[in-house]
């Protein structure tokens, strides 16, 4: 920045003494090409002043935005521990363990006002496709039934069954079937 | 295709149609039901040219298993012939029936071809070997690349003249294969010929189930997050979203006419069967209970509708009248039945219901008679569907955690697998279609 003002110095002072050279009315010239010298400095300055406020100003926001990141990747880490529930074979009652996760997430969600639900029911795949579409809606509604008896709000969230259509595991036995009959919870940040 | 074979029946057949002249036929849906042996010997060359091709061997192969796939033939194989292939002539004065009632073979198919290096003519002739005498014969002309549909058409001429009903080769069957979590809509043709992927989108897509002239198939799919329910013209390949209500929007069967369908909607909160009206749009609820009612089937005559429900704490096979009123519990054997589908004769309901830890297949009487079990596979049977015709189920079965489309004669025997796609895991929900315009 100073060596561009005495530059510019420079350039306005032989200006100045090119014009005194040809014309008469040279000297108000040159006190102009002052006053610009005077700006360029002022600007130069307050320059300064802004990127030191900036810089104070970036400091801080970082600072908060690294804060919020980390308030932000707590949420999604809180959001994506509530594991799913299991369900037995053609039924869609909800289990002790099913309801005390439940009652976590009610809790949760009552705190975090900007965050919707989808819940996914889902089946084995034994039995009729069409018939476990139905299950798994019905694992699905049963939750959201249960979370809005507890006071959440019917339209933060929202039930999709998929059936037999994917399951966790795709062994044929029953361990891989009582990992499948489940719901599985999705918590989006509005 | 129809229009471009021409074909003659050159000479009448012996036996006039069925009950005018009193010919009784063998009820081939019976479980005691024997298969037809029939040898069929390489065709002659008629002509003075060579086809560049071995049709003779050609005609005889193709024609065996094409009666092979119907299962109701034995066909006698050629190591046991004892006839002089060379002498023999295809017409009753030039052949000793001897040399085939003798080696097991009821009947005999004889035939000839001649090729003029475009033009293909060919004779099929059915003889009774015990009785030594002519039955049906058609001759066809076509190009050499139509010879595949003058084998079938003479198969449908067979199945005619020995069981008064020609066959299911004009039939498609639909079904779902899957890669990995996605699936799509296949078509092949009765005989495991021609798979087309009729969808390709990447998607959830399930439960197809043709419309009742073949040209629409409707099912449901995940491609826009919602599982919504589509109608694609398997003519025009334009595909049209029919219902997309919150939650299930799943097809069932056509009505005859293609004008109405009946749907399963959870739209106001549990499964509830329905009529859409495809003209109007318009819906008619035909049940109203907080149990799962889902999987509903008309009776041939759309008077009656049979369904699944958990009404009764098990998924069980109820029946209802059409207007939804009158509803009947079907089953009580077994603590699962499901997926009905009611023959077209209208006598019997098949369906799939748990049998010592799986699932086979099982028919009943509408009014809960004539129960009994259809398949005993170690792979089971799930979700059955009857041919046009009445003679054949198509079902899916698991092997090795994998589901393959399987046929089976009305009677339980005779499954047949059909062929796998490339790059296709499993296969489940066929639905076989009407007689199609195919040849």
């Amino acid at each position: 920045m100073k060596r561009n003002s005495i530059f510019v110095g420079l350039l306005v002072l032989i200006f100045g003494l090119s014009l005194l050279f040809v014309s008469g009315c040279a000297t108000d010239q040159a006190v102009k090409s002052e006053t610009i010298k005077t700006d360029a400095i002022q600007a130069d300055a307050s320059m300064k002043d802004i990127l030191a406020d900036e810089t104070a100003k970036s400091k801080a926001g970082w600072v908060a935005f690294q804060k919020e990141e980390a308030a932000r990747k707590m949420l999604l880490a809180e959001a994506a521990a509530f594991k799913d529930i299991q369900f037995a074979f053609d039924r869609y009652d909800l289990s002790p363990e099913a309801r005390n996760m439940l009652g976590g997430l009610a809790d949760w969600m009552s705190k975090q006002a900007g965050w919707v639900l989808t819940i996914e029911g889902h089946s084995d795949n034994r039995g009729t496709l069409e018939y476990n579409l139905a299950l798994g809606e019905r694992r699905a509604e049963a939750a959201k039934t249960y979370l809005t008896g507890l006071g959440l709000a019917e339209k933060r969230v929202t039930t999709i069954s998929y059936g037999e259509e994917m399951p966790l595991d795709p062994a044929n036995n029953e361990a891989a079937w009582a990992k499948n009959r489940r719901d599985h919870f999705l918590l989006v940040l509005k | 295709m129809r229009k471009t074979i021409s074909f003659l029946i050159f000479s009448m057949v012996f036996w006039c149609s069925s009950a005018a002249c009193g010919k009784v036929y063998i009820d081939i849906n019976s479980p005691a039901f024997q298969k037809f042996p029939v040898a069929i010997p390489e065709f002659r060359n008629l002509g003075n040219t060579e086809p560049g091709e071995d049709l003779s061997a050609w005609f005889a192969d193709q024609l065996s298993r094409t009666l092979n796939i119907t299962g109701f033939f034995k066909i006698i194989s050629p190591d046991a012939f004892l006839e002089d292939q060379d002498s023999a002539g295809i017409t009753v004065g030039e052949i000793d029936f001897s040399n085939w009632s003798s080696i097991g073979s009821d009947f005999l198919v004889k035939g000839g071809f001649s090729y003029d290096g475009k033009n293909l003519a060919v004779e099929f002739r059915l003889f009774d070997a015990i009785e030594g005498r002519f039955l049906t014969g058609k001759k066809y002309w076509g190009k050499s690349e139509e010879k595949k549909v003058m084998v079938l058409k003479f198969a449908d001429e067979i199945l005619l003249a020995l069981t008064g009903r020609g066959g299911v080769f004009d039939t498609k069957i639909a079904f779902v294969g899957k890669e990995g979590n996605n699936s799509e809509i296949y078509t092949i043709n009765f005989n495991g010929s021609d798979p087309v992927k009729i969808t390709a989108y990447h998607s959830i897509t399930l439960s197809p189930q043709w419309s009742p002239d073949g040209s629409k198939i409707a099912f449901t799919s995940y491609k826009d997050g919602n599982p919504d329910c589509y109608i694609r013209d398997v003519v025009s390949g334009t595909t049209q979203k029919v219902s997309s209500f919150r939650g299930l929007n799943l097809p069932a069967s056509w009505s005859l006419d293609g004008r109405k369908i009946l749907m399963v909607l959870s739209k106001d909160g549990n499964e509830e069967i329905y009529i859409k009206h495809l003209g109007s749009g318009r819906l008619q609820r035909l049940t109203d209970d907080r149990a799962i009612d889902i999987s509903p089937t008309w009776s041939t005559d759309e008077k009656r509708i049979a369904f699944v429900s958990n009404r009764s704490g098990s998924p069980q096979i109820f029946v209802m009248d059409s207007d939804g009123s009158n509803v009947r519990r079907l089953t009580f054997q077994g603590s699962y039945n499901s997926s009905p589908c009611w023959s077209p004769d209208g006598t019997r309901i098949v369906y799939e219901g748990s049998s010592n830890g799986r699932f086979q297949i099982f028919s009943i009487g509408e009014n809960g008679d004539n129960f009994m079990q259809l398949t005993f596979e170690a792979g089971g049977g799930e979700s059955p569907s009857w041919s046009p015709d009445g003679r054949y189920l198509v079902f899916s079965s698991k092997e090795d955690g994998r589901e393959r489309v399987c046929v089976i004669n009305a009677n339980g025997l005779n499954l047949r697998v059909l062929p796998g796609i490339k790059g296709v895991e499993s296969f489940n929900s066929p639905s076989w279609s009407r007689h199609l315009d195919l040849y």
